[in-house]
């Protein structure tokens, strides 16, 4: 190769890898808001073990608005109702979790026409007061990001200003009123990140899966330099 | 037992002739560079597409109410891989472009358009468009907000072109009418949802299937260009060939497994672009995210097509690149090939692909008025390479028959 070529490849190689690095991985040109997560609320929000803790405090404070029906959560005007028992049982598919062993039932996940039909006054009550249902909150953690849920349900005026979202948490009267909000983000998170044992198993069988390939890769070129030199080319 | 088997299949097909005949008789030049690999790459890619869209396709429900929780609760969180399968299905449309602008960009520097390949670019930037098409139907699929508003701001592109200068009215009422017809209605429902799921899952990878194996026939045919621009002869350049089997396939196979290796690391470890987060709240008509833009694939059409200020122009430029690419055969006729020959058409492709790269970057970022300008003068260099094309021909012509007709 001679220089010139070696330049060439070397611009080709560099501005490709460069800009799918920027479009893929790290766009620092992008319009992105983040928000601040102190590091008590960090540490609270990425240990599982705040999110049985977090998911009642999700039934007292949230369920009155919100549902989280990944999780078996639904309004809890909905999950009064004489019938809600009934239709789960029927309409909805069980949620299990391992407790001691052995599978348990830990909700049920009821299909999204079939929780609005029921629900369809209580939501409609909820729309009255708030001005828009309140959303379900199944992927919100995906979608926002624990910065974003915890300032938010701190202070949701601060984040949105004129939120017909209430401020429900003051740390100025309750002194675990961050720690409690930092916990309620942490089972949102358990709602939608892999347990950690799943998540160690991906990253296990990721590793295997690129590791394979990258040896296949090298004994394949090895044989290929091998057979040609065989064949005379 | 198994060799009794193999030679009663083979006596009835020949099938062992059929390998001889295209893998080992069949040669192919020795200096074909690392990106001749791209067309290889593309074709795994459409397998992996494939394969991962009928895994897919058994647990999605193309209806409004379920689309959403199909995607996010039964594929993601109920069925056993579902998630390993959703992963490798969306970084593979991601790959899949990636590769497809790689191979596309190949195919130009080296001249590969050119006499008798321009069946063959042809036919590729019909894949190109359908790919596009494909990707765009495939978006609506999860029924998140980026899906629902991508598609309501594609659908409505026709109705906005209200601003033509000749024949408003005319444009206005069909613009409208397109737009309504596209999306099945006012509003975006289950009857597109629904329309958007059959091209995507059936007419679309058909079509997609039937025009990857012409351009393979084509390329068999035309046989497969050389980046220093001159066809071999093969009775008496044989030194300059080589088998394909074993000397370009082992070559592709081993890149192919480093290839597979980068897509599964973003498959396990960097999912964060292929499946944006804006995505994970469902579809709401009353909402509109705060950022809305296109996928990175697009950014480049859709820079050009901002930037401009009216949107009727704008239109016209960034399907004018469309068909100039289309054209790209026609619109380069010099007797050489390959930028490696052509210093003028090296320049002019560095000024393309480079504009190209700053537009899609540019369509990342706020509509600004700067971003507007930064964006026409790059559509102006965009437009540059295309009618240098001709210039360069021209001048490429006076060289050619000083030098008494030799490339």
């Amino acid at each position: 190769m001679n220089v010139w070529s070696a330049v060439k490849t070397v611009m080709f190689t560099g501005s490709t890898l460069l800009f799918f690095f920027v479009i893929w991985i790290y766009n620092p040109f992008s319009p992105h808001e983040e928000y601040e997560l102190p590091e008590e609320a960090e540490q609270i929000i990425n240990d599982p073990k705040f999110a049985a803790e977090g998911r009642e405090l999700f039934k007292q404070t949230c369920a009155s608005c919100h549902s989280l029906r990944y999780d078996g959560i639904y309004l809890a005007s909905v999950a009064a109702k004489p019938e809600w028992s009934k239709v789960e049982k029927t309409q909805g598919k069980p949620i299990l979790e391992e407790k001691d062993g052995k599978l348990v039932v830990r909700g049920y996940f009821v299909p999204r026409d079939v929780y609005e039909a029921v629900a369809v006054q209580d939501l409609e009550s909820l729309k009255a007061t708030f001005g828009k249902v309140p959303p379900d909150l199944s992927t919100y953690y995906l979608a926002r990001g624990p910065g974003y849920l915890y300032q938010f349900t701190l202070d949701p005026n601060k984040v949105i200003p004129g939120t017909s979202m209430p401020r429900l948490f003051m740390p100025e009267y309750d002194k675990e009123a961050t720690q409690k909000v930092a916990k309620i983000v942490a089972y949102m998170r358990s709602v939608s990140e892999p347990p950690p044992g799943e998540k160690a198993k991906r990253t296990l069988m990721g590793m295997v899966t690129i590791g394979y390939f990258l040896v296949m890769g090298v004994l394949i070129w090895i044989y290929r330099k091998r057979l040609l030199s065989k064949m005379g080319y | 037992m198994l060799r009794r088997i193999v030679d009663w299949i083979d006596e009835r097909t020949h099938a062992r002739d059929l390998y001889r005949e295209q893998m080992i008789d069949y040669k192919v030049p020795k200096n074909l560079t690392f990106p001749y690999v791209f067309g290889v790459l593309a074709l795994i890619t459409l397998v992996i597409q494939i394969v991962s869209g009928i895994i897919l396709i058994m647990y999605y429900k193309p209806v409004m109410a379920h689309a959403f929780d199909s995607v996010n609760y039964t594929i993601m969180k109920e069925i056993s891989f579902g998630w390993l399968f959703r992963h490798i299905h969306a970084a593979g449309a991601n790959f899949f472009l990636a590769i497809v602008y790689l191979h596309m960009f190949t195919g130009i520097y080296y001249n590969a358009y050119k006499k008798p390949r321009e069946l063959v670019w042809i036919v590729g930037w019909v894949i190109y468009f359908i790919l596009l098409t494909t990707a765009l139907t495939g978006y609506l699929l999860p029924w998140g907000q980026l899906s629902y508003w991508g598609t309501v701001v594609t659908t409505e592109i026709p109705a906005s072109l209200a601003d033509a200068p000749i024949l408003k009215s005319i444009f206005a009422a069909i613009g409208e009418t397109i737009s309504i017809w596209m999306k099945g209605g006012y509003k975006l429902e289950d009857l597109a949802l629904g329309r958007f799921f059959g091209l995507h899952v059936l007419l679309l990878p058909l079509v997609l299937l039937a025009l990857v194996s012409i351009h393979l026939f084509l390329v068999r045919a035309a046989g497969i260009s050389n980046p220093e621009g001159y066809e071999i002869d093969k009775k008496n350049e044989p030194e300059k060939l080589a088998p394909f089997h074993p000397y370009v396939t082992l070559k592709e196979g081993a890149v192919a497994m480093g290839y597979l290796a980068l897509f599964f690391f973003f498959v396990f470890f960097n999912m964060s672009h292929f499946l944006p987060a804006d995505n994970f709240e469902p579809a709401d008509p009353l909402k509109t995210p705060p950022h809305i833009a296109p996928e990175w694939y697009l950014l480049g059409f859709y820079e050009v097509f901002r930037s401009i200020p009216s949107k009727f122009w704008g239109f016209v430029a960034f399907n004018l690149i469309l068909i100039l690419l289309l054209l790209l055969p026609f619109l380069d006729f010099s007797p050489f090939r390959s930028a490696r020959r052509r210093p003028l058409f090296f320049i002019m492709f560095l000024v393309f692909l480079f504009s190209s790269m700053i537009l899609t970057i540019l369509g990342t970022m706020a509509p600004t008025p700067t971003n507007a300008q930064l964006g026409m003068f790059f559509t102006f260099l965009v437009f540059l390479f295309f009618l240098s094309l001709p210039v360069i021909s021209f001048l490429e012509w006076g060289w050619y028959k000083a030098r008494g007709g030799r490339s």
